[in-house]
């Protein structure tokens, strides 16, 4: 590993010192703007080169020039401007805003620089400056909040969890919906990090990227931004360009180094008075906590008695006089520590440039040994190879170790064990025995100790990764110019899966190992021609072409039954198994980008591309994806001109058509080799065990349970949008709205059919969805003074995400969770709906508590459903928004971000079992006495036990239908061991899923950003700031459990679930930058 | 100029063309139909590997968790003690959580014994030995199924490759016909004069034809005492000829295989979730009449005794299942000759002009052969004191056939049929009497709603049961 970064290093470093530059001597000055204030971030360039440098925050700069040569200064929204330099080396410049020119340079697709003006459609940029404090290793937590119509899920607060990004509301059903990422131009693998219901929260291949590297993301959202990627942006795009050395004069480097604190955020409440048991009784390594009172026992001292230190608890008075206690489970999680330092150095002149970067991000979570380790490295270098020829080169390295622990639906979860440990027994005393075995509150069975997972089950996962790409710009005429990016993004992952023997999921043990070997390549040839007709009137053309592929190919082994303890071979068994798998598939494209525009005012662009795929079935491959829109600045109507109310304004509409492709290897059934999932999944057994092949010496095929298409066609993504960009006050105050629609049918899915036609799937263009959504974006600075400025952006989003239909015959399908409840695409509902057992209702939806003395149910409580699964709630907010405040008072700067969520239910999975188990806050109001002739006495009874439940009498007639009095109920019953344990109270008697649902809308601080930038102190330091940003650290939900932005799946479509997930964080950091 | 101007354009025109040119010829290679071919799965296997997964299935399937153990529950064999066995035992049990065993016995069960019988036919490698060990399968798992759900797909089932992906529901009366008809079909065939590819892949009888065609007279003979209700003597005379061609010892019974590598279900469910315990009806039968397969069907409790739970009542301190069905290489059982005896007592028993003494010999037999499978050893003695010259009675057969099938799920079928052994309701029961058949899936009510019976209650009778 060493030796490879050395090899690497001594490269990167051969070409910088290739790069060599010329000395002129400096021309220095401050530009303001009309009212006198400094301006920062001006660019200033001498002409006809590529020398030149930016204002700092003072607006004041320094560029080499010569005598004679023109400087221009030039920044959004301002006049640009020309100097010529004299004798006098001082040149100070008051810059004026210029109402035409307020927008931005945007990089629209395949890399097309765009006038934000010119778009009819709505792109949103993050720069450097907003993510650039933030205390993520995954730069797509960096976004949250930072945009309109962008949902974001981090899946848990472990070490490296992977998060889920989607831009406006999903267009698959079963397939992949997040967006296209592209570094520098060059498509990236960015997926990743889907787990499953148990195992451990792995990362998503996006935490690959250095978020120090990052300059601008622009975040494409519509069909007509995206068009021109054709097959493989059908969910949106992020487009990322790194930071380089252009325009720099002289050599800068920067330092950034930050260490942060994680704490354990949100818990559920646990109770704190009943002891491990059943009935009242206690019981040496039972399962529920519902025994005596704690108050009511002591040890009784037995030192022989193994499975606690100070033995078995008795009544009080009847032991050794220890008094029982209840124990914090949580003292298990630890301040988890993050140390990020980062190195950065370029420069850049009119014969090119060079951006090099180092980073090392190293993180122990708030899990003990969860650990996630990441090193970068980075160079982006252009030359010119003649005047009209730059070459460019973009090299980035990225090395990734985690150590990730086990987490949901699992024996070996951290919360599963933590959560169900009866508060009398102390974990911490202790997690394993001198001969090896395990020290667990169920006295060696049922789960595992969370002390003990953490330090005997690891999930590492080993990443190398190298994206390399070449571009070539040729400028043939002032007309026309030739421009080629190809490059590969390949990776390498290991993984290793080890289980210690005695762990309660795989008790003889566990290893297995994966290695798996990943390249994307990608070429894309551009011709780019301009015209202009007339002063007023001028046209651009691209037309390109785009060659695609990617291939991966993995091999799996693993082992149970380990013959010699903590050694992990896959030899040290002789009960291991292999496997190996490979999927490739290329697309071609060629396409076309037509825009005119006319008097600044009025801009037409149409793109047009076909798309041919291997995955699609001969007579199938190709499809075309058109777009067109239009943008009108209606502030260049010489009515409106000069307007000081409304500097800017501009509508745009636009509609596309653009889709998805099948994943490969969907247009035929083969054969497949057995194992234990496809064979034979039970439901109980696995996944670890189960049974694999050879089966008595014998290898297994079956038919494959998919049944695949010849005839499959394109997906189909119809989209238009409108929208209007107006900024008043000289760009004080901003407002972008926009509306759109997207309309997807021949969705490709597996259609889940009949197991009894032999076949569990087919794979058909069948579904349709339709999105329709708001952003509103709304930017201001209230105040500014010379020392003072206040601003603030905000956004809202409101996403409809309906399934409008699915398969014939299928009116929903299956994406993920568990038999019961699951997520699901649901005909007529908002996309991905949690489906599970409901109450009893009557006809107008009231919950029946039962009024029969006579039948199996208890009177006064409801009564659940179990005839079939119904839609119960859905995570999809009804909308959200967020507040970005930045208030800087001279060289002090608060930034804070509001995020919040609006709607959206969640499946609290972990209370619904703590129900069971007894350790749920919520059951802690149990104790009950009943008359002899069995109703509550309610002298003996607390009477803040006494409940009465919302809802109608009502019962369930002999043929399972309800029947309503429709009479309120008003029976007094108490929540008690009956309800939760053996009742409708909890999932594992029988209660429905409905009971677990709790909303879960948020509003979170999500980041306060405090930073000061030192004056100049020393001669050779640009800048020096030092900073402390806190994230997560104030959030308010109804959600009873942990931080409700979770979920149990890992970044995957069926979000919404929470089944003893490891908790979230909150973080404090502190980091210092440093340039020179 | 004006000229210079039109010949670059068409210069340009030139290079531009042969740009698209020479890429599209390119692209005709680049996009390649051949690397849509998975190069992980064969298009084509041979019969031999198809076999063992169909059997290893059939083994885990429906001798495994979602059925046996459910049923054994309910059966009172076992009692489920916390989580969802808690609520089973409590008769609970919804579509959704029967979705498991119905796809797997359908896509990796039937449909792969469906390609095997299609295969066996193809030209120059015709095998109606290896149709034969399918047909025999496929029979076994019908009755299984069938007899716990009640009507199921099968005539019009498997078609999803021809496009048929509603399958109808055949009447579990047309199932039986077909049962028998399957078998005496693949009676024929294992025995047939002319066969090319011999059979291979069979982890059950290692290819052996004779114990094959002992098998399919055997489930034929399950099936027709299974249908006594309806048929009356025809079910009796019909299953004494079955059972005159079937099993002849233990050496020839049916079980489908586990080893250390692939361990037993119900030992994995032990290992992994522990739910279960003995149920105390089955536990006390046994203990009533100190019987030597005690000590095998159960194991322990942590005070050295056979306690079983009270049906309903979440002991969990009760004793676990042993090592008969519970240790990792258990085998799954299918059919044993001792069942086949207790249908042979069943049948000359309850036949018009039956031979009561036969019926007693075979009663005998059943019951010797039974505790020699599950204890390895005779137990004369015992036999003696508590089975042999005692006057058999259907009673006293289903109540020893109710020992001897623990851990199938013959037990539940006969329960259904003849009332006995006789059952108290569990504890906290939510319906007035033991359940009567699976729900249908919830995936069929999803995905196959115009077909799929919408009677769908537990209580609902199964044919033969009405």
């Amino acid at each position: 590993m060493k030796k490879r970064l050395h090899g690497f290093l001594t490269l990167f470093l051969a070409l910088v010192v290739q790069l060599s530059f010329a000395q002129v001597s400096s021309v220095t000055g401050t530009v303001t703007d009309e009212d006198g204030m400094s301006v920062p971030g001006v660019n200033v360039i001498v002409k006809g080169t590529n020398t030149g440098a930016q204002t700092d925050f003072d607006g004041k700069y320094s560029v080499q020039a010569a005598s004679g040569d023109v400087l221009v200064f030039s920044y959004v929204g301002f006049l640009t401007q020309q100097r010529v330099v004299g004798t006098n080396k001082t040149i100070d410049v008051t810059l004026a805003v210029d109402a035409a020119q307020l927008d931005e340079v945007v990089v629209t697709a395949i890399g097309i620089s765009r006038s934000e003006k010119e778009l009819g459609y709505n792109v949103q940029t993050v720069s450097a400056e907003e993510i650039g404090n933030k205390p993520n290793a995954d730069i797509v937590n960096s976004l949250a909040g930072e945009t309109s119509g962008v949902e974001i899920v981090s899946s848990s607060g472990s070490a490296g969890a992977a998060t889920f990004i989607t831009i406006r509301g999903s267009a698959s059903i079963t397939g992949n919906n997040q967006p296209l990422f592209i570094i520098n131009g060059m498509p990236v693998a960015s997926g990743g990090g889907s787990s499953g219901i148990g195992g451990v929260q792995t990362s998503s291949r996006s935490i690959d990227i250095n978020p120090d590297d990052i300059a601008t993301m622009s975040v494409l959202k519509g069909g007509a931004a995206t068009a021109l990627y054709g097959v493989r942006a059908a969910n949106g795009a992020i487009i990322i360009t790194t930071k380089t050395g252009k325009n720099l004069t002289e050599r800068k480097m920067e330092f950034h180094s930050s260490v942060g604190f994680d704490v354990v955020s949100q818990l559920p409440e646990l109770q704190t008075k009943f002891s491990q048991g059943q009935d009242g009784e206690w019981r040496s390594g039972g399962q529920y906590s519902y025994g005596p009172r704690i108050s009511d026992l002591e040890y009784d001292g037995d030192t022989d008695y193994k499975w606690d230190p100070n033995g078995r608890l008795v009544p009080k008075g009847t032991g050794a006089g220890i008094p029982a206690q209840a124990y914090d489970p949580y003292e298990f999680f630890q301040t988890g520590i993050t140390t990020n330092n980062r190195f950065n150095i370029a420069n850049g002149n009119d014969q090119g440039s060079y951006f090099f970067s180092i980073s090392n991000f190293d993180q122990e979570g708030i899990i003990p040994n969860d650990t996630f380790e990441r090193t970068t490295l980075r160079l982006n270098a252009t030359t010119k190879i003649s005047e009209k020829i730059t070459f460019g080169a973009d090299m980035a390295y990225t090395s990734s170790q985690a150590n990730q622990i086990q987490k949901g639906s699992n024996t070996s979860g951290i919360m599963l064990g933590l959560l169900r440990t009866p508060p009398t027994f102390d974990n911490s005393a202790g997690y394993e025995f001198a001969d090896g075995t395990q020290r667990n509150y169920r006295n060696d069975t049922g789960y595992d100790n969370p002390y003990w997972v953490a330090n005997n089950i690891a999930f590492q996962d080993d990443i190398d990764r190298l994206t390399g790409s070449v571009n070539l710009t040729a400028d043939v005429t002032d007309w026309f110019n030739i421009s080629y990016n190809g490059g590969v993004d390949w990776y390498t992952r290991r993984y290793t899966d080890q289980f210690k023997i005695d762990s309660k999921g795989n008790p003889t043990g566990y290893y297995a190992e994966s290695q798996s070997y990943n390249t994307i390549f990608n070429s894309d040839l551009l011709l780019n021609f301009k015209h202009e007709f007339t002063d007023d009137f001028s046209a651009k053309l691209t037309v390109g072409n785009n060659l695609y592929s990617t291939f991966s190919k993995g091999l799996f082994g693993d082992a149970t039954g380990l013959e010699i303890p903590d050694f992990y071979q896959l030899s040290n068994s002789s009960n291991n198994t292999t496997s190996s798998y490979e999927s490739e598939f290329r697309t071609a494209a060629v396409f076309g980008d037509l825009s005119f525009a006319f008097k600044e005012m009025l801009f037409l662009g149409f793109t047009g591309r076909n798309d041919w795929s291997t995955t699609m079935p001969e007579q199938n491959q190709s499809a075309f994806y058109p777009s067109a829109s239009l943008s009108f600045v209606f502030t260049q109507l010489e009515a409106l001109r000069g307007n000081s109310f409304l500097t800017f304004g501009k509508l745009r509409a636009s509609a596309a058509r653009t889709a998805n492709i099948a994943q490969p290897y969907n247009t035929s059934s083969p054969f497949v080799a057995v194992s234990g999932d496809n064979n034979v999944g039970d439901g109980w057994t696995g996944p670890n065990g189960g049974v694999n092949f050879p089966y008595q010496g014998l290898a297994g095929f079956k038919l494959s349970n998919g049944l695949g298409n010849p005839n499959l066609s394109h997906e189909n993504q119809e989209t238009w949008e409108v929208g209007a960009d107006l900024r008043f006050f000289n760009n004080r105050l901003g407002l972008d709205l926009t509306y759109f629609e997207n309309k997807n049918t021949d969705l490709l899915m597996n259609v889940p059919i009949s197991d009894a036609s032999g076949y569990g799937s087919v794979f058909l263009n069948a579904a349709s969805m339709e999105t329709t959504g708001i952003e509103i974006s709304l930017r201001a600075t209230p105040l500014r003074t010379e020392d003072f400025e206040w601003s603030f952006i905000t956004n809202f989003t409101k996403i409809d995400n309906i399934v409008t239909g699915l398969a014939e015959g299928v009116d929903n399908v299956f994406l993920g969770g568990f038999v019961v409840p699951q997520v699901r695409a649901v005909v007529g509902q908002q996309y991905r709906s949690i489906f599970g057992n409901d109450w009893y209702r009557d006809d107008s939806g009231n919950v029946l508590i039962n009024d029969d003395p006579t039948d199996n149910y208890r009177d006064g409580y409801p009564m659940a459903d179990n005839r079939e699964m119904v839609p119960i709630g859905n995570f999809n907010p009804d909308w959200t928004a967020n507040i970005t405040n930045n208030i800087t008072f001279k060289n002090v700067s608060l930034s804070f971000l509001f995020d919040i969520k609006s709607g959206g239910m969640m499946y609290n999975g972990t209370a619904f079992a703590m129900n069971n188990l007894g350790t749920a806050k919520r059951t802690e109001h149990r104790e009950v006495t009943y008359t002899p002739e069995g109703t509550i006495d309610f002298d003996a009874t607390p009477a803040e036990n006494i409940v009465v439940m919302d809802g109608v009498y009502g019962r369930v007639d002999a043929d399972g239908n309800p029947v309503s009095t429709g009479v309120t109920n008003v029976t007094p019953v108490v929540q008690d061991e009956d309800w939760f344990r053996k009742g409708a109270g909890s999932n594992f008697s029988g209660g429905p899923s409905v009971a677990a649902m709790e909303p879960a809308d948020w509003v979170r601080l999500r980041n306060v950003t405090l930073s000061y930038d030192f004056p100049k102190i020393v001669e050779n330091v640009d800048n020096l700031q030092l900073y402390f940003t806190g994230r997560n650290l104030w959030i308010d939900t109804p959600y009873t459990g942990i931080d409700p932005e979770t979920n149990l799946g890992g970044a995957t479509n069926s979000q919404g679930m929470d089944y003893f997930n490891n908790p979230g964080t909150k973080t404090y950091l502190v980091g210092a930058k440093v340039s020179f | 100029m004006k000229k210079n101007k039109f010949f670059k354009m068409k210069s340009l025109a030139l290079v531009l063309s042969l740009l698209l040119i020479s890429l599209s010829s390119c692209e005709k290679q680049w996009i390649d139909s051949d690397l849509n071919i998975d190069p992980d799965s064969p298009a084509d296997v041979p019969m031999g590997l198809i076999l063992p997964g169909a059997q290893l299935a059939m083994g885990f399937v429906l001798v495994g968790n979602d059925n046996v153990r459910t049923n054994n529950i309910w059966t009172q064999h076992f009692d489920g003690v916390s989580r969802q066995s808690a609520t089973e035992a409590r008769y609970q049990l919804t579509s959704a959580d029967v979705g498991n065993v119905w796809s797997s016995t359908y896509t990796s069960i039937l449909m792969n014994l469906s390609v095997l019988v299609e295969k066996s036919k193809l030209e120059g490698s015709e095998s109606p030995y290896f149709r034969g060990v399918a047909q025999v399968m496929q029979a076994t798992t019908l009755g299984i199924t069938t007899d716990i759900f009640g009507d199921i797909p099968f005539s019009k089932a498997l078609g999803g490759g021809q496009g048929n992906l509603r399958p109808e529901y055949d009447t579990q009366e047309q199932i039986y016909d077909t049962i028998f008809n399957i078998l005496d079909d693949a009676i024929l065939n294992l025995n047939a004069e002319e066969n090319v590819l011999p059979i291979s892949g069979d982890a059950i009888y290692d290819g052996d034809r004779s114990k094959w065609t002992k098998a399919a007279y055997s489930i034929q003979a399950r099936h027709y005492l299974q249908t006594s209700n309806k048929t009356g003597n025809d079910a009796y005379t019909n299953a004494l000829a079955a059972v005159e061609k079937g099993f002849a010892s233990n050496a020839d019974d049916y079980l489908v295989p586990f080893e250390d590598e692939n361990r037993n279900p119900i030992f994995q469910f032990m290992e992994q979730r522990g739910d279960i315990r003995m149920g105390s009806t089955f536990v006390d039968l046994l203990l009533e009449n100190d019987d030597p397969r005690l000590s095998f069907y159960a194991a322990e409790d942590g005070d050295g005794n056979y306690v079983g739970s009270e049906p309903g009542s979440e002991n969990a301190l009760a004793s676990a299942p042993g090592t008969y069905a519970a240790s990792p290489t258990s085998s799954s059982v299918m059919m044993t000759f001792a069942e086949l005896k207790f249908i042979e007592a069943e049948a000359r028993l309850m036949m018009s002009g039956g031979d009561i003494a036969l019926a007693q010999a075979a009663y005998e037999d059943a019951v010797a052969a039974s505790v020699l499978r599950v204890t390895g050893e005779a137990n004369t003695e015992w036999l003696d004191e508590n089975i042999n010259g005692v006057a058999v009675t259907l009673a006293s057969i289903i109540k020893q056939k109710y020992i001897d099938g623990f851990a199938t799920n013959q037990p539940y079928a006969d329960y259904r049929r003849t009332g006995f052994p006789n059952l108290e309701l569990a504890a906290g029961a939510v319906i007035p009497q033991i359940p009567t058949r699976f729900p249908y899936p919830q995936s069929e009510f999803d995905y196959n709603n115009e077909n799929v019976p919408s009677a769908n209650k537990l209580t609902d009778k199964v044919w033969w049961d009405q």
